[in-house]
């Protein structure tokens, strides 16, 4: 399995500037998914790769080979698309066998890749359906099924759940995941949903406005955002910002909010060495705040300002500066919280991030 | 590899920074298929021109010169002498007051009829999809069909009324005619647009007038100016290059330009002055181009809507 | 009462659209039918004679300007659909060379916009054995070539079905070209990457995916030759003889002509014949179509 790589991509429509000398390479069998929000480039990196887009400027790598010019079905490579983009004229079985007629492969060849992708994705029973004739899920599979039976090293996925209610999402989210273990094909992955994204990736590149905003593992993204950008796209409820004050003293650093509150922030990982009275975004996650006193990187009392249950889980609104902090709590505690009344609540020690006010970067 | 720029001083004495591309690339070139592509649809589109390019020229022609037999060659003189006899005093028939009788016809079967089938199709389509309607399906098939049926069935029927009406043989009567054989293609067209007003406005309405007129008056009719512009270029361009109605019911002195036309080129007496034909084609046809070149668009919609009314 | 009344205004708005259909079209019709079975001659007769109620169908179909109609009618259908087949191949060509766009359909479209009188004059004029096409040809050398087509009744139709699909190309141009631009365009970028060739891609994909576009074309066309009668007047009048009557020339030709309105009622009803088996596909087609969209809607 090939690793991929785009060298100082450049993409311009006319004289608008999608991308603009972007660089990221995954290794063979990893599972990136290009994150972001709709025009933030991410389609049109992946179609740069798959070739039904021409570079500007740059070059893309599948393994040693550069297959910048090289034309869509000699690159090696498959791909889902977001409306699956079956043809309507053609059977199941039709539609897995046209995309290997190009290949010159021998009939029994083709058959027996169309029996193993049918099998492994379930689909047997429907070969000779027309797409008119199934559902959305099990098109997807079938989409999935013509990709497989090209076996090819990279696999790229275009939003391809997007089309399908909440419960199939789940169902094929995992399907999709499995695949990838088991198959351990190098996958490159478009959406703009963060769950699809957490879930399934080795490697996630959040992208907005035609630049890579983070690239790194899942938990590199959630735990450690780079800037401000990916720490508010990241989250649900989002991350908590708020502006706050460095003070640097008596061995220990603190962020000091507005109204006098002070975070312990000595263990804070610092990039380079904080500076007394720098001024600082802090992003504090709804679930490492607990209510209650006890050791925390800061214990403040303030009112609720109201409570909301969803499912297993609680959020609660305080009102934090005159402004709402959301907390994810437990339900009894969520249960407990009266509009108006004071609480206590605490930050959990090591969680805090600290962005620089002026340029929104990780500090 | 190391990043490579480029500065430079512009105009205003700032400095740009270019990067030189990192992997240069072949200026990308039109692939030969484009090219052939597009040979042959130049082509096509010549093929297209040639009967304008051949009418055009023809028309700035001496007789003279059309007699040295060069169909395709640029007139030596231009001259608008054709485009005069054409629309002054052109023969059609035993009348040689030229094309511009028919043309005034033309115009003046145009208004009512225009003014009759609209309004009567409008009102029907409206009530059709908007209103519950006995028997609403029946009627829409019956249309359905009457919009495919051909002139000829309905022809003398057509003609004993129009003379019965003592219209035949007069502007009122082509005008008449063609609101009628109008009437059910149009009422579909419009039932089809006013069937896709979500009904939650019309409940609304009801429940606010409640009235049939005013509801149209005051919330149908501003909403369909889209539709309106689209049916007026349809049936302008089809009125206007109709010749079976016109030639049927029109009587002398009420007939159509395309009339005038097809007499002009099919009868000729003596020696046939060809550029004074082609003068004369040009004259019938610059009206309806006139609206094609410049809402060309709205023109497709209203032959493409009524090609495909069901 | 103000109630009652507005539930009436729809009805009562209806009434000048259901006059003039039951008047003049059904009335109409049943008239015409009526008459086709009856003497008339110049003037309108209403006896039926049951004994001989076929007579004036029986003539229609001996005569042998009527066979040349049919006959015509065939070959001006299987000549026009090349309209068809050439609007496609623009179509097609133009959907994936977007280059020039705009410009193309302009100038394939026009000719729609122009009254087929001045068509045919256009090309009839071009068609003008003494100063036309063919002397031009001939002093460029090619003196074997025969394009006075008008003058002659074996080439005649081959002019009027050239005019035909010069005027209608664009017309099924457009058409074919909305149904293009509603394919999903991922189904062409698939076909890119699975390498599927063009010829493969139109002949399995493309083409089956448009048969409903192909379909309303065919009907479309169809109902149009059955009705073409202004080009032939312009370009031929008929003529020469009857070599380029068509049904619909000869029904018009027979009650103004000849004063035969018996016999011109049997033959515009054998033209509703002939639209009715032309109609029949579209109206099942129609239904089916219904059937379906109704089905995916549950």
């Amino acid at each position: 399995m090939p690793r991929v790589s785009f060298e100082h991509i450049t993409k311009t429509y006319g004289q608008v500037q999608v991308l603009d000398d972007l660089n990221l390479a995954i290794d063979d069998g990893d599972f990136l998914v290009l994150l972001g929000p709709s025009g933030c480039g991410k389609t049109t990196l992946l179609n740069l790769l798959a070739g039904l887009l021409d570079v500007t400027d740059g070059r893309i790598m599948i393994g040693d080979r550069d297959v910048t010019d090289v034309d869509p079905k000699d690159r090696g490579l498959a791909m889902v698309f977001q409306s699956y983009a079956l043809y309507p004229t053609k059977t199941v079985h039709g539609n897995l066998k046209f995309g290997l007629a190009a290949s010159k492969l021998p009939r029994e060849e083709i058959e027996k890749r169309i029996a193993w992708a049918a099998k492994l994705l379930q689909i047997e029973p429907l070969l000779n359906r027309k797409p008119a004739n199934l559902s959305g899920g099990q098109r997807q599979r079938v989409a999935i099924g013509r990709a497989l039976v090209k076996n090819v090293g990279v696999f790229l996925f275009d939003e391809p759940l997007s089309n399908l209610d909440a419960k199939l999402r789940t169902e094929m989210r995992l399907e999709i995941k499995k695949l990838h273990d088991t198959l351990k094909h190098t996958i490159v992955y478009v959406t703009h949903d963060q769950i699809e994204a957490m879930t399934m990736a080795t490697k996630i590149a959040v992208m907005n406005g035609g630049v890579i905003q983070q690239f790194g593992t899942p938990d590199d993204i959630y735990e450690r955002p780079a800037n401000l950008f990916v720490a508010s796209f990241i989250g649900s409820p989002g991350m908590n910002l708020r502006p706050a004050k460095l003070a640097v003293g008596g061995g220990k650093v603190e962020a000091v909010f507005p109204s006098g509150v002070r975070f312990d922030v000595s263990d804070y990982n610092f990039v380079a060495p904080p500076k007394d009275g720098e001024d600082v975004i802090a992003g504090l996650r709804p679930e490492h705040f607990l209510v209650g006193a006890g050791d925390g990187a800061a214990t403040f009392d303030i009112p609720v300002q109201y409570a909301e249950r969803t499912g297993p889980d609680a959020s609660a609104y305080f009102n934090f500066e005159n402004e709402l902090l959301a907390l994810r709590v437990d339900p009894d505690i969520a249960a407990r919280l009266k509009p108006g009344e004071h609480a206590t609540v605490r930050y959990l020690r090591g969680k805090a991030n600290l962005f620089d006010a002026r340029s929104g970067q990780r500090m | 590899m190391s990043e490579i720029t480029i500065a430079a001083r512009n105009a205003k004495g700032e400095v740009t920074v270019s990067r030189a591309p990192y992997f240069p690339r072949k200026k990308k070139t039109i692939t030969g298929r484009s090219i052939a592509v597009l040979v042959f649809l130049a082509l096509c589109a010549l093929f297209f021109c040639i009967p304008l390019y051949v009418v055009v020229v023809t028309s700035f022609k001496t007789m003279d010169q059309i007699r040295e037999g060069a169909m395709f060659s640029l007139p030596y003189v231009w001259t608008l002498e054709a485009w005069d006899h054409a629309w002054n005093s052109a023969c059609s028939g035993i009348n040689c007051n030229g094309l511009k009788v028919g043309f005034w016809s033309s115009v003046s079967i145009l208004i009512p009829s225009l003014i009759l089938s609209i309004g009567i199709s409008m009102i029907t389509g409206y009530a059709l999809a908007l209103w519950n309607v006995r028997w609403a399906g029946a009627f829409l098939f019956i249309l359905f069909i009457c919009a495919f049926v051909p002139f000829q069935i309905i022809m003398f029927p057509l003609i004993s009324m129009t003379a019965a009406l003592k219209v035949y043989g007069s502007i009122w009567g082509v005008a008449l005619v063609h609101a009628v054989l109008a009437m059910p293609v149009l009422t579909l067209i419009f039932r089809n647009y006013y069937k896709d007003i979500p009904q939650e406005i019309m409940s609304a309405a009801v429940m606010d007038s409640g009235s049939f007129w005013r509801i149209f008056t005051e919330i149908i009719l501003p909403m369909s100016g889209n539709i309106l512009i689209v049916v007026l270029i349809m049936q302008i361009t089809s009125i206007w290059n109709d010749y079976l109605i016109g030639v049927t019911f029109g009587g002398p002195g009420s007939q159509p330009m395309t009339v005038n036309l097809a007499n002009l080129i099919t009868i000729s007496t003596g020696v046939t002055r060809y550029n004074d034909n082609m003068a004369a084609a040009l004259l019938t046809a610059i009206p309806p181009l006139v609206i094609y070149f410049f809402v060309g668009k709205l023109f497709v919609q209203g032959i493409t809507a009524g090609a495909i009314k069901g | 009462m103000a109630l009652r009344w507005s539930r009436w205004s729809p009805q009562l708005a209806l009434v000048p659209a259901i006059a003039v259909t039951l008047v003049a079209f059904v009335g109409g019709i049943i008239w015409t039918v009526y008459l086709s079975l009856t003497r008339s001659r110049r003037i309108p007769e209403y006896t039926i004679d049951w004994s001989d109620w076929f007579r004036q169908y029986d003539r229609l179909f001996r005569d042998d300007a009527w066979a040349i109609s049919l006959q015509n009618l065939i070959i001006l259908g299987i000549g026009s659909a090349l309209a068809i087949v050439f609007g496609f191949v623009l179509a097609a060509m133009i959907d994936r060379e977007r280059r020039g766009e705009s410009f193309f359909r302009t100038v394939f479209l026009y000719p729609l916009a122009i009254s087929l009188i001045v068509t045919g004059a256009a090309w009839r004029w071009i068609f003008n054995p003494e100063y036309g096409v063919e002397p031009f040809l001939h002093s460029l050398g090619l003196t074997w070539v025969n394009a006075s087509w008008l003058s002659s009744g074996e080439t005649a139709m081959w002019a009027i079905i050239l005019a035909s699909v010069w005027q209608s190309s664009g017309f099924y141009m457009a058409l074919m070209l909305a149904g293009l631009k509603s394919i999903n365009s991922e189904i062409w970028s698939a076909a890119r990457l699975d390498g599927v060739s063009l010829w493969k891609l139109y002949t399995q994909i493309i083409i089956p995916m448009m048969k409903f576009t192909f379909v309303t074309c065919a009907i479309l066309l169809s109902l149009g030759v059955i009705k073409a009668y202004d080009v032939v007047v312009a370009m031929t009048n008929g003529g020469p003889g009857q070599s380029t009557y068509v049904p619909a020339f000869f029904t018009i030709q027979a009650m103004t002509g000849r004063g035969n309105l018996g016999f011109a009622s049997a033959a515009a009803v054998m033209m509703l014949v002939i639209t009715a088996i032309v109609f029949l596909p579209l109206v099942l087609l129609t239904a089916w179509q219904q059937r379906r969209s109704a089905r995916i809607a549950k």
